[in-house]
């Protein structure tokens, strides 16, 4: 008798089977509590960013546009003289590209069926990511506005 | 009704899923853009300009228009998402709660459309 071994596997692959008819990837109870947190997270950053996405894109090509503007380095110079503007802009980049990048990582994970193939797009997604994420930070942080006239709204 | 490549009739609403998926990815590859052609900005007053000139002409403000249409949609559909989450008999209006995101995207973008594309129009140049 082998105790403890599995011999007929065949009754487990058929409960398998029932219990999991699409072969979906099976959570663990820590990927379950991961995942809840993600979607917590698209739906809450998703609320913030219907007002911030959408007022950078009414100031930048409506209220612009009004008001007779144009988007050059006097314009950003100005606009990120205000530290307001820029901790808006830095939020801005970190809830749009968390909120997108993870979107795209539920549609690979829906699309690509190979395990290998999915984990490897994800991880090179992650680290595309965090490359931009930091250029972004310190182009944001480090620009030096000098002594550019005001010009533009909110400025 | 639709029966197109997902084996099984789907009903026009259901595209809605699509257009959402979609416009989001559509925005997310933008973005990757934006922050390289933002960057720019680091390297003085005429690198940055010319870099913006790469969006003064017509093809790239009609790709702008449209960038503003996905994110319309985009978070119009996405609070419609979350409603129908967080107070499940919503779902009961489920088809007039898509269609009514689709008339609110197309409704915004007449207003919005006209005044981005002002500076290539026939009344953008009096």
């Amino acid at each position: 008798m082998a105790v403890g071994r599995t011999i007929w596997d065949t009754e487990d692959a058929a409960q398998e089977r029932r219990r999991n008819p699409a072969g979906a990837p099976r959570l663990t109870p820590e990927g379950v509590r991961r995942e809840r947190l993600w979607w917590y997270f698209m739906r809450i950053s998703g609320l913030i960013l219907v007002v911030m996405a959408l007022g950078h894109m009414l100031i930048m090509h409506v209220l612009v546009q009004l008001s007779g503007h144009e988007v050059n380095f006097a314009f950003v110079s100005s606009r990120w003289g205000n530290p307001f503007w820029r901790i808006y802009d830095l939020v801005l980049l970190l809830l749009a590209l968390v909120h997108g990048v993870n979107g795209t990582r539920i549609i690979i994970g829906d699309y690509v069926r190979n395990r290998t193939l999915r984990k490897a797009l994800v991880a090179l997604l992650a680290a595309i990511t965090v490359v931009w994420l930091i250029a972004g930070m310190i182009v944001i942080i480090a620009f030096n506005p000098g002594n550019g006239p005001k010009v533009g709204p909110f400025s | 009704m639709v029966v197109g490549p997902f084996g099984y009739r789907i009903s026009w609403a259901q595209l809605a899923f699509f257009g959402h998926r979609a416009s989001g990815v559509g925005v997310l590859v933008f973005l990757f853009a934006h922050v390289v052609e933002t960057a720019t900005v680091a390297l003085g007053p005429d690198v940055y300009n010319f870099t913006q000139g790469f969006y003064h002409n017509l093809p790239a403000r009609l790709g702008e228009i449209l960038l503003m249409a996905a994110l319309v949609y985009h978070s119009l559909n996405g609070l419609r998402v979350i409603v129908m989450d967080f107070w499940p008999r919503t779902t009961v209006y489920y088809r007039p709660l898509v269609y009514g995101v689709v008339i609110a995207t197309l409704a915004a973008m007449i207003p919005l459309g006209l005044i981005m594309i002002t500076p290539y129009a026939p009344w953008g140049h009096v």
